[in-house]
């Protein structure tokens, strides 16, 4: 009771208000209202909308994933199947040998993305934080290392490995050709990833490190100890950026590896690998439809463990470029 | 090790002075670094240059190397049927497609910024493009969006423009334009997944440009009596500037060195299949050199009309 009334007192309130103010101030005053109501309605709509088409492929993904041999050529069937099978899935897992392929994923993956950020922290902490001589000459390598396409340097790139340090070394099939750059803070999108974290460390209070030296600690065991533990955030978002990237690529890996596999190369093969597997012959031609399912069923489950991903980790993702400094 | 090499505040005169001590930290802090780029991109970067302008052939698993001058430019040029239509393509379509990805994302990155129920389910769908949009998955996605027949996607955003409705209002406005502003929508309106799906980054960006607008500014302009449009033009505009050639030249950028893109296929014709490694190179080192008088010039124009709070 009490609050209805204070309410409609409220009301009231509002009310004479409303008329103590001119014609048109009032007018303007509804003009806005209506102009936010209507702007909410708008964008539901324009948000909505475009996320359908983000989730468009998705959805078409698991759609395809799902279907049975005989909704593949069904036209009617658009998004539903009508005979849901695991075939699908199951024939594609076992043609990409996903697991495995998986296993070698990961470990070269989450394994280059640790060693890279370590490196390239490192190296945009010397940038940030040291004056030395050629400083900018320097710098202005790592900013070629953004703008050249990798597609330059590859075939050189190849034979740098193929025979190590001008010895008959092959390195190549071996994860050392993305080991050995990740350690250096060469790998992929490198440049931008010490570009971040130059620009992380200068945004840092030089406070921290006064302290420490005061205290007696060396610059390295201060990075160590002082700046390692402030950059912890900024070092996860660039580490899930990394492993994304590094995921992603099959450029690079494809040009390395012919035995090793990874998702990646395994899923640009997949359709010649299927069609070895289910008909027996590389080059028998299936229909569009038909093709687009088991390709479909094999991107959902290349990016079935980063979208898990994702999901959990979604903050790191969206809020840590703001802490990664790349804004100040 | 720390103890002995740290400032001790002149109580014990060491050799070297404190300014070259730190800048001798700074070689360390960066030496490992230096010694990779020199050997897997300075290198190579130098090989691959003097690769374009030789003839390479292999023998017996050995390179050999001819001095042939420009001739491998001036094939790339003149003789490769593909590489200069690609070429043109990949850059009129960078042309007009960067410009959209910039507005686009900006727009969403202000009405993400804005308060509302499901905001951050609304960033968590918008940032996914993020994940998913540099590498072969999306490849495959975007083919068959344009090439399953009844399932198709992106026709299917365009149907209203390809009846000419908007010809028509224009025509009934008295603007006869020939149908030329139709095209250009139908072509925008084809692209629409191709925009969405590689603006995360940039959204991304933008969005963590316009939480660094402190609220005051806001406050005050509404006490100014500023309309939303004159408050996104005089004060999110400026404060957003920056972040505008950050994002072009990373827009920029991604779209030149996309794996996918045609001139970049076209390359990799001649890196796996036919091999020609000078041809290659000089085809990518003409490409590059495009990129980077890109870069320049829009670096450029744009620093003109940036706004630096800070400088």
């Amino acid at each position: 009771m009490t609050d209805n009334k204070t309410e409609l007192s409220e009301k009231q309130r509002r009310r004479q208000h409303m008329q103590s103010l001119t014609k048109e101030e009032r007018s303007y005053l509804r003009r806005r209202e209506l102009g936010d109501k209507l702007w909410v309605v708008c964008r539901a709509v324009i948000l909505c909308g475009l996320g359908f088409i983000i989730f468009y492929p998705l959805i078409y993904m698991i759609s395809c994933t799902f279907r049975g041999r005989a909704d593949m050529n069904d036209p009617t069937v658009v998004w539903i199947p009508r005979r849901p099978t695991l075939s699908v899935l199951r024939e594609t897992i076992e043609a990409m040998d996903f697991w495995n392929t998986l296993l070698n994923t990961v470990l070269l993956n989450v394994g280059c993305s640790l060693v890279q950020v370590l490196s390239c922290a490192v190296t945009g902490y010397g940038f940030a934080r040291f004056s030395f001589r050629g400083k900018k000459q320097l710098f202005g390598i790592v900013i070629l290392m953004i703008l050249v396409p990798m597609q330059i340097i590859s075939v050189p790139l190849y034979f740098q490995f193929r025979f190590f340090l001008g010895t008959d070394v092959n390195l190549i099939d071996t994860m050392w050709t993305m080991y050995l750059p990740a350690m250096t803070a060469n790998g992929i999108r490198s440049g931008l990833m010490i570009l971040i974290f130059r620009q992380f460390f200068r945004g840092l209070p030089r406070e921290l490190e006064d302290a420490a030296y005061i205290d007696g600690c060396g610059p390295f065991m201060t990075f160590v100890r002082v700046m390692i533990p402030n950059a912890l955030s900024s070092f996860l978002t660039v580490f899930l950026f990394s492993i994304v990237w590094y995921w992603n690529d099959y450029y690079i890996s494809s040009m390395y590896f012919s035995e090793t596999k990874t998702i990646a190369t395994t899923l640009c093969n997949l359709e010649n690998e299927l069609k070895l597997r289910l008909f027996g012959d590389a080059t028998v031609k299936i229909s569009r439809r038909e093709q687009a399912a088991w390709r479909q069923a094999g991107c959902l489950i290349s990016i079935a463990p980063l979208l898990i991903m994702y999901t959990f980790l979604q903050k790191y993702f969206t809020e840590g470029i703001e802490r990664s400094g790349l804004v100040t | 090790m720390s103890r002995k090499k740290a400032p001790s505040g002149g109580a014990k005169p060491s050799k070297l002075s404190y300014e070259r001590r730190k800048a001798l930290y700074g070689y360390g802090f960066i030496g490992l670094w230096l010694l990779g780029t020199i050997w897997f991109f300075l290198i190579p970067l130098g090989k691959s240059l003097i690769y374009s302008f030789n003839s390479i052939g292999i023998e017996n698993g050995n390179m050999t190397m001819k001095w042939t001058g420009l001739d491998n430019y001036s094939a790339a040029l003149n003789k490769d049927q593909y590489y200069v239509d690609y070429l043109e393509k990949t850059l009129i379509e960078t042309l007009w497609k960067t410009p959209l990805i910039l507005i686009f994302s900006l727009f969403i990155a202000v009405v993400l910024n804005q308060k509302f129920r499901g905001r951050t389910l609304a960033r968590a769908v918008f940032f996914l493009p993020v994940i998913i949009a540099t590498g072969p998955v999306f490849r495959i996605i975007n083919g068959d969006m344009d090439a399953t027949g009844t399932t198709s996607g992106q026709p299917q955003f365009s149907t209203l423009m390809k009846t000419d409705l908007v010809g028509d209002l224009m025509n009934f406005l008295g603007y006869g334009t020939g149908g030329r502003i139709t095209g250009f929508i139908t072509a925008v309106a084809d692209n629409v997944f191709g925009i969405v799906w590689s603006s995360g980054i940039q959204i991304l960006l933008f969005l963590a440009a316009l939480q660094n607008i402190p609220p005051s500014a806001r406050e005050a302009a509404q006490i100014e009596g500023a309309t939303s449009w004159e408050y996104f033009w005089k004060i999110v505009f400026p404060y957003v500037s920056p972040f505008v050639l950050a994002n072009l030249i990373f827009t920029v950028i991604d779209s030149f060195t996309d794996p996918m893109n045609e001139v970049m296929q076209r390359i990799l014709v001649f890196q796996t299949v036919d091999i020609n490694y000078g041809l290659a190179s000089a085809m990518a080192w003409i490409y590059f050199g495009i990129i980077l008088a890109a870069i320049a010039l829009v670096t450029f124009i744009v620093n003109k009309f940036v706004y630096y709070e800070v400088d």
